[in-house]
């Protein structure tokens, strides 16, 4: 079987079981609790230092989309596909900017989604290289 | 703290546009000779320079400055996204008013045109969108806001289009302005025109452009006694910000930034000032899609939140209007190269306190304002006034 591996580390579990969703890697402040994505040492809001890892997600509330027509809007590429993208606030607190997977007419504001794994390509090693998305949760329609 | 005794002793732009022959050190230099004559100067009369520019390339700004002569000014290197250009302005008038310097420089080129769309690292499909903190365009995060937009206030895409028409309309009336329609551009072109991201069109977006903008600061005993009988106009304010946190802030990925940057700006320019928005007569801000400029008539202090759309309905943001928007064409018509931008908004801020900028002016203006945002990440608002 394919082993899958992150685009980058940190940022994202690859869990072994298929159907598991994966993660984000994120962090948490001891002092004021705050919760962060990606991982940090210095907490953002009250500046303490040594904040923890944490992991957050698998899903979240869908803040805005939009669909991109033209992804390489004057550069004039036309091989590149259309795509989603959103900001999805987890429940611990951040608000993560993703591509999202589904078309135009798949999203409104509010909906619950959660993170997938796409493949982007196999490595030299013959890794299948992964990125984090999110994609509407099954029953969640558009408005 | 309010800037006092500088004034503009001369600026210039070269035309924003597409220039595949020209070096960006000759376009730099072309700024810099036209700012120079506008001032009456030389580059023996600059003591201070502040070179801007976003494109990457280590020393290219103290490069480009020789081409207007080696005099052994210091210059330093200015570098905040979209917002560079004022930026500099800002180094430059404190370097004046400080008295470290009696005339300062700041200048700023970019070929925008020629700058590579992302893809960097993976290149699996040369987008960037592949990547975890790479390009997604600007079309999509200011689309996001866009969107978010609608949802909260009901906001529908006719008035990012009509403030997209205005601008292209005021570009027609500004001579160096990247689009001259040959027609009036309505609010259903804009609306008709290829949809990149929803729900922003091509019409509603800045072009790419190469180009070049300079300001020659000075201080202001020295303009009056070089340029007597004309219109003295100061620069007298200008905040500069970066995020502050709040939950829900977006670490990965390029964004807008928080909304409330620009309303923070606004208010440390305003109280820098001693004046605020009721005061200003006209106003530049960082257009390069049309629904940013209607959050801007809100975060400035032009109208309460959610009052925009009576601003656009009404005209009030159109030359002829009680508050006009981007008199040049803003970034949508007259261009966005990048670090000169903020530069060029200057000069035209400069014609119209002036009583110089003709087909734009704006009746009896005194007092103006400029800003612009950087990367999602920094924030600038900078006050003008006028003086006989």
């Amino acid at each position: 079987m394919t082993t899958r591996i992150p685009i980058e580390d940190g940022y994202f579990t690859v869990p072994d079981a298929p159907g598991e969703l994966p993660r984000l890697l994120g962090s948490r402040c001891p002092a004021c609790g705050e919760h962060f994505f990606p991982r940090r040492l210095v907490c953002a809001r009250c500046l303490a230092e040594g904040c923890e890892d944490v992991v957050l997600g698998p899903r979240g509330a869908l803040w805005t989309w939009t669909y991109v027509h033209v992804p390489l809007f004057a550069k004039k590429d036309g091989s590149v596909g259309a795509y989603g993208v959103g900001q999805v606030d987890l429940p611990e607190g951040p608000r993560v900017q993703a591509i999202l997977v589904g078309g135009p007419d798949d999203f409104h504001i509010g909906m619950e989604m959660e993170l997938d794994l796409e493949p982007l390509r196999t490595d030299e090693e013959g890794n299948e290289v992964v990125i984090f998305r999110f994609r509407p949760v099954d029953g969640e329609g558009p408005a | 703290m309010r800037i006092d005794g500088v004034a503009v002793a001369g600026s210039g732009v070269v035309r924003f546009g597409l220039y595949r022959e020209r070096r960006p050190a000759e376009l730099a230099r072309d700024a810099g000779l036209a700012a120079l004559h506008d001032a009456g100067m030389t580059l023996a009369d600059v003591d201070e320079a502040f070179v801007g520019y976003i494109q990457p390339g280590a020393l290219l700004g103290v490069k480009a400055l020789k081409e207007l002569g080696l005099t052994g000014l210091p210059v330093t290197r200015v570098e905040n996204a979209s917002a560079t250009g004022l930026v500099a302005l800002r180094e430059a008038a404190w370097a004046v008013a400080s008295g470290r310097a009696r005339v300062a420089m700041a200048i700023a080129f970019d070929k925008m045109t020629e700058m590579a769309g992302g893809g960097r690292r993976s290149g699996s499909r040369g987008t960037g969108r592949d990547e975890l903190d790479a390009t997604i365009l600007p079309a999509a995060y200011f689309a996001l806001w866009a969107q978010r937009r609608m949802h909260d206030h009901g906001t529908k895409p006719e008035t990012f289009a009509a403030i997209a028409a205005k601008n292209w309309n005021h570009g027609a009336r500004c001579p160096w302005s990247h689009r001259h329609a040959d027609h009036v551009v309505t609010a259903e072109e804009v609306l008709a025109s290829q949809m990149v991201a929803e729900p922003l069109t091509a019409m509603m977006a800045c072009p790419a452009d190469d180009g070049a903008a300079c300001v020659i600061v000075a201080a202001e005993d020295l303009v009056r006694a070089r340029q007597p009988g004309r219109r003295l106009v100061r620069p007298v304010a200008s905040a500069l910000r970066s995020e502050t946190y709040s939950p829900g802030h977006t670490f990965l990925g390029p964004v807008v930034g928080p909304a409330t940057m620009t309303r923070d700006t606004a208010q440390a320019a305003y109280e820098d000032a001693g004046f605020g928005p009721e005061d200003v007569d006209l106003a530049l801000c960082h257009d390069a899609f049309a629904n940013e400029e209607l959050e801007y008539y809100e975060l400035l202090g032009f109208c309460p939140e959610g009052d925009g759309e009576r601003l656009v309905a009404d005209g009030e943001t159109a030359l002829g209007g009680s508050i006009p928007f981007n008199t040049d064409g803003g970034l949508i018509a007259r261009g966005h190269p990048g670090g000169p931008t903020g530069l060029a908004m200057v000069h035209e801020v400069v014609q119209q306190l002036r009583g110089e900028a003709g087909a734009r002016q704006v009746e009896g203006a005194r007092r103006a304002l400029a800003h612009l945002v950087g990367g999602g990440s920094v924030c600038t608002v900078n006050l003008f006034e006028g003086v006989p």
